[in-house]
């Protein structure tokens, strides 16, 4: 009974990373090729429908890139230990994200994939519902 | 004396017999016995804060779609989910404008509702929306001709102790039934069986009839609600200018052909 149990919850789990990716749009982003940025917050909005990370971020150039990254709900960030305090305009930060296939600087940090390095270190995800 | 030893044994029994009769009854614990199984349903009671599990059908009814009437395959093909597998830029959503998401999409939602019972009604109260839909259960028939709304009119009776059952009709069609952008008429009727497997678990089946969009019986495929003890519905209204914000700064670009 248990091992049923077990396997049943695998397969849920599976069927729910791609249902929470679906969610966003999966026609926008390219979900398999995740990258990592390194920039400076600009402005962090703990809101619904997501929330959003707004980022300046330098490419080899040294040219500032202006990206705008969806997260989840405040309801979903909170059981990830999330507050509306955890970023602040100003914060160095690195994150993982989904691009925009268009190739324009927008993306999503979120479910499975996301993630955020604060200042100090601290590792952030999102994935708990 | 053997009486007052007696007397004492009867004080110290009922005592520890009362003990666990208050820790029964204190239901906001995790509903688990320390064996790790589910505790058993309580009789007529769906009381809690529950959450819609991954299941056949995402965030809109599974199981068969039965075959569309012209009328809603031309609505179906005009809709366009702003999310998920059919998605398109400049989804046409109700929802992505903050219409009320209407029954019953919002079950499918992946935040949570609460289930009250206050004067004669059981009340869902979702955290999608904020929204509070009644359900009668004054003993009252469903009206011949309610004015059609957006959550519709429902009226809700035990089937035994474990299953309660909700009929409800008078929905306006301007609502998707999920959001895949499956259509449904003013005519739809449906019902709603939640029974209650256990302290935690409730299985949902749905049946839906809308002979002005299909053309036979929808028997939505079984969804599982899961109780979220220690839970509070968070205030969440979906805000015009919030919606249309991020709209404009992530939805848009992100879905604006490539260059």
């Amino acid at each position: 009974m248990r091992l049923i149990a077990a396997i049943a919850a695998f397969y849920l789990l599976m069927l729910g990373t791609p249902a929470a990716l679906a969610h966003h749009g999966n026609s926008a982003y390219d979900e398999k090729n995740p990258i990592t940025l390194k920039g400076t917050v600009t402005e962090f909005d703990f809101v619904n429908p997501h929330s959003q990370i707004y980022l300046d971020v330098k490419d080899d150039k040294g040219n500032v890139v202006h990206w705008a990254i969806e997260s989840q709900s405040p309801g979903i960030m909170v059981k990830n230990d999330w507050t509306r305090h955890t970023l602040k305009p100003g914060d160095e930060i690195t994150i993982t994200l989904i691009p925009a296939k268009n190739g324009s600087p927008v993306g999503f940090s979120g479910a499975s994939i996301g993630k955020v390095v604060l200042p100090d270190g601290k590792v952030m995800t999102m994935q708990k519902r | 004396m053997p009486i007052r030893r007696i007397a004492m044994v009867l004080v110290l029994v009922s005592c520890v017999g009362g003990a666990s009769v208050l820790l029964g009854q204190t239901g906001e614990k995790s509903g688990e016995s320390s064996a790790g199984k589910a505790a058993p349903a309580p009789k007529r009671d769906l009381s809690g804060v529950w959450i819609m599990k991954n299941g056949p059908g995402g965030e809109g009814p599974g199981g068969e779609m039965p075959p569309m009437t012209p009328w809603a395959q031309a609505k179906y093909d005009a809709n366009k989910p702003g999310y998920g597998p059919k998605a398109a830029p400049g989804g046409n959503d109700p929802i992505l404008q903050c219409d009320p998401t209407g029954m019953p999409r919002i079950l499918f939602f992946i935040t949570p509702f609460e289930f009250a019972t206050i004067r004669g009604r059981t009340v869902q109260f979702f955290e999608r929306d904020h929204a509070w839909r009644e359900i009668w259960t004054d003993g009252r028939k469903l009206p011949d001709d309610p004015d059609p709304s957006w959550y519709g009119y429902a009226i809700g009776r035990w089937e035994g102790d474990y299953t309660f059952v909700v009929d409800s009709k008078g929905f306006n069609d301007k609502t998707w039934l999920g959001a895949q952008g499956q259509p449904h008429s003013e005519d739809m009727t449906m019902q709603e069986r939640y029974h209650r497997v256990d302290y935690n678990t409730i299985e949902l089946n749905i049946t839906i009839n809308d002979p002005t969009a299909y053309t036979k019986t929808w028997n939505v495929a079984l969804r599982i609600l899961k109780r979220e003890p220690h839970t509070e519905i968070p205030q969440y209204y979906c805000v015009w200018s919030e919606e249309n914000a991020f709209t404009q700064r992530i939805r848009t670009p992100a879905a604006a052909p490539k260059k």
